[in-house]
């Protein structure tokens, strides 16, 4: 895979408090360091960690401001198909998205007083803004490599294997290994097969 | 990767690090020597990293009971000459603000940094004050960084700017920067710092008015000089592609970031010449007037209010400098936080060009909102649900600054009225005296101890008439599961001290005091009926770990879940009043998801005929 260094990049997470959507975001920024490329990342912590949505950034090749605004970024990792939803705006027209396909309701919805919108509804909202999209059964996989939050890395890995990013599989696997806790790795690499096997189907 | 390259990195390593953790190492790289704190969003990580660390020796942490205490240890510690670092958030410095301002007369030989962590756009706190207004109040020197890098290279700076003027200075920062993660590159680690060793000099160091008004004379002396550094600071740096243009920007903060990268978006670069600021008070007077002097227009980009912008335009009218000044502006806020595109937008305006923001591209959606609550298992939910139907709308509910703030969420609806961390008791108190009506206090252990204490002294004291509720969960659950008085003494460790909360309500003379386990509603219920029968001051002490905190640190495991055993209006009703999120409708029926379920069991004891206990799945 090419790996263009200059690329300016700005990527947008989304995803649901406890899901382990920070911890995605630091691997990649990790992952994008190793690869050479300038990196900011930013998160907002606090009250979002009690069960309420978890937004943070990436930025590649040399953007300084840990913050975006709508129509900002070039891709978005959708954590939680409802949180992709939400966090549409802030793609750029043409944009791609990476999205899990498994929803986690809100309470509102759950208690039976709001509509979760039908993964055709999300998917379709989505095509019409984003240059490509993809819908990963992120936990299903997860769970198939090991634990629920090895679906993060799912997601991280159709991103990568898309060729959209300035590094490919191959640099992930070796942030993987470097920076993961041993016990981790075995579901994490299997995690990372998964992902690109999704990308082919 | 080493264990941890905040110890043990050296000169010239790279790491990710977090603004917070980058500040730690800041600090480490300059030798401190001893950190004192209060927890508080978005300051928390720089204590936390440093307990996670150890310290190996080289330094001491504690986590002090409120910000005006830590500040108060820090100062006490900077005068027998060492290092001292004191962190908090933005509102937290408005509880230390009566030692700071004597510290700045007094001035700290050891070298004190006082980290505020500011939060404009509330992500999590009660208002968006700015405290670079404390500098300008109380005369301290002020670093604002804006990435990883400067987090740490600022830090470091700090100190040496403290040691060296024995001025307080403030680092600070914002949510953005506390929570950014970028690049810092490190220096080696030194050999333990010397102490600045105390000399007697109560003309200096005790502040009676002779005292004080001399101090006020050479602080101002002081920071001077801290102005002569500010002008030759390489955090205060200049740039023009282009050295024709006229056209000028001042930026501060976090501007500074937006700026850049509006600036690349808009392909602007050579329209404009540039004047940073990283070294923000006191401003560098003379550098300003010679930008000043070369632009007809200068924009003043800074987040929050305009506080460099009134400056600025104060000097130029001092020094009689042409430049027309431009800044906020009725689309250009001192609102919330600043962004690229508001700053794009604000350029465009400045430079006379058409604006390259298209803005956002999908359509408004009707989305099922996510507002963070209270988590399964929570026993603040237990207890907001018995005061609920016990008081209902009769009483009026005092709160106060933790997770059960969220207790104002319906169908709890648990708080009317906050003021401010530690207010329950004493707003509670002051509510109950003016209206006659029953007031009951909500308050947390870690708040209670920060300054709810010295509300129940009061409401002891002056006869006051209130219920107050005290949530005692066993850790700082907020901000992280910080230690305070009132955790067990086997999760202190050998460096702190347990704190018994009945014992202090009893020894304040609180003779109505019980002390219940807060998933026992009955308990609960029937203390609060007793306690409604009474008059005065009657506390009531419910006692459960949080959650999280029961399962992360306490490492306690629950073999029971709870199920629904009977559809119908029974566990409906449980649904609606108790609305614990392990709850869901799978289509029409009820059902507990075991994943969220701690095993409380509150819902079995609200709806004893809908609800059972299983094991759960292996």
């Amino acid at each position: 895979m090419t790996t263009d260094k200059q690329k300016r990049m700005r990527i947008y997470f989304t995803g649901v408090g406890g899901q382990g959507t920070l911890t995605a975001t630091t691997l990649l920024a990790r992952t994008a360091m190793d690869a050479g490329l300038d990196v900011v990342a930013g998160e907002v912590h606090g009250m979002a960690q009690r069960g309420g949505v978890v937004e943070s950034v990436l930025l590649l090749g040399g953007w300084r401001s840990p913050k975006l605004d709508f129509g900002e970024a070039d891709v978005l990792l959708g954590f939680e198909p409802l949180e992709t939803l939400r966090g549409l705006p802030y793609l750029r027209a043409g944009g791609a998205v990476f999205s899990s396909a498994d929803p986690l309701p809100p309470l509102s919805v759950s208690l039976g007083g709001a509509h979760y919108p039908s993964m055709e509804e999300v998917e379709a909202q989505t095509r019409r803004v984003a240059g490509q999209c993809h819908f990963v059964p992120c936990r299903e996989l997860g769970l198939k490599a090991g634990s629920a939050q090895a679906g993060n890395t799912v997601l991280l890995s159709v991103a990568c294997a898309s060729g959209i990013l300035p590094f490919g599989v191959d640099a992930l696997e070796a942030a993987i290994g470097k920076y993961l806790p041993a016990k981790l790795q075995a579901a994490n690499l299997k995690a990372l097969e998964l992902g690109m096997a999704a990308l082919r189907i | 990767m080493s264990k941890n390259p905040l110890l043990d990195g050296c000169r010239g390593e790279r790491h990710l690090l977090l603004g917070n953790e980058a500040i730690v190492r800041g600090a480490l790289e300059a030798g401190v020597h001893m950190i004192s704190c209060y927890p508080g969003t978005p300051s928390s990580e720089v204590p936390d990293t440093f307990r996670r660390l150890g310290g190996e020796g080289r330094y001491r942490l504690e986590y002090s009971v409120n910000e005006k205490v830590a500040f108060e240890v820090a100062a006490g510690s900077a005068l027998a000459g060492a290092m001292s670092l004191v962190t908090m958030k933005h509102v937290g410095l408005n509880v230390a603000a009566d030692p700071l301002f004597t510290a700045a007369y007094t001035g700290m030989p050891g070298g004190l940094v006082v980290l505020s962590a500011d939060d404009p756009g509330c992500h999590s706190s009660q208002n968006e004050q700015d405290n670079r207004a404390y500098a300008r109040a109380a005369m301290l020197p002020c670093l604002e960084p804006v990435s990883a890098q400067e987090a740490r290279d600022m830090t470091r700076e700090a100190f040496r700017l403290a040691r060296e003027l024995q001025q307080p200075v403030l680092l600070r920062t914002t949510t953005r920067v506390n929570h950014m993660r970028g690049p810092v590159e490190f220096d080696d680690l030194p050999s333990a710092q010397p102490l600045v060793p105390f000399e007697r000099d109560p003309g200096r160091f005790v502040p009676v008015p002779a005292v004080a008004r001399k101090r006020h004379a050479a602080v101002l002396g002081i920071m001077e000089k801290a102005r002569a550094l500010a002008e030759s600071s390489r955090f205060n740096t200049e740039r023009a592609c282009n050295a024709a243009t006229r056209l000028g920007i001042i930026a501060s903060g976090v501007a500074r970031n937006y700026l850049a990268d509006a600036l690349t978006a808009g392909g602007w670069d050579d329209k404009v010449r540039v004047l940073e600021l990283g070294m923000t008070w006191p401003l560098p007077e003379k550098r300003l007037v010679a930008f000043l002097e070369q632009c007809d227009r200068v924009l003043v980009l800074e987040e929050g209010p305009a506080l460099l912008e009134r400056d600025v335009r104060a000097l130029a009218q001092r020094e009689g400098c042409k430049a027309r000044l431009e800044g906020k502006t009725d689309s250009f806020t001192e609102l919330g936080e600043l962004s690229t595109t508001l700053v794009l937008r604000r350029l465009a305006e400045f430079l006379d060009c058409p604006c390259p923001v298209k803005g956002g591209n999908a359509q408004a959606m009707e989305l099922p909102g996510r507002p963070p609550n209270l988590c399964a298992g929570c026993s603040h939910r237990a207890v907001f649900h018995a005061v609920r139907q016990l008081f209902g709308d009769d009483a009026y509910y005092s709160s106060d600054i933790g997770c059960y703030t969220l207790g104002m969420l319906p169908p709890l609806k648990c708080a009317d009225f906050l003021v401010c961390m530690g207010s329950s008791i004493s707003a509670g108190s002051g509510f109950a005296r003016a209206s006659g009506k029953t007031v009951v206090a909500f308050i947390g252990d870690s708040t209670f101890f920060h300054s709810g204490m010295t509300g129940l002294a009061n409401a002891v004291f002056n006869r006051h008439d209130i219920i107050v509720v005290i949530l005692d969960n066993g850790t700082t659950a907020m901000t992280g599961h910080q230690p305070n008085p009132g955790m067990v003494q086997e999760m202190l460790g050998e460096g702190a001290a347990h704190l018994d909360i009945e014992a202090i309500v009893r020894g304040m003379g609180v003779s109505c005091c019980r002390k219940v386990r807060a998933f026992n509603l009955k308990a609960v219920t029937t203390a609060l009926e007793e306690m409604r029968a009474q008059s005065g001051v009657r506390v009531l002490i419910a006692e459960e770990p949080c959650a999280l905190y029961a399962r992360r640190q306490l490492k306690k495991t629950q073999p029971q879940v709870a199920m629904v055993k009977e559809q119908g209006p029974d566990a409906a009703h449980c649904l609606e009043t108790l609305a614990c999120p392990a709850f869901y409708r799978d289509g029409e029926a009820l059902a507990v998801d075991e994943s969220l379920c701690t095993g409380c069991m509150v819902c079995l004891q609200v709806g004893p005929k809908s609800f059972k206990a299983r094991r759960r799945d292996a």
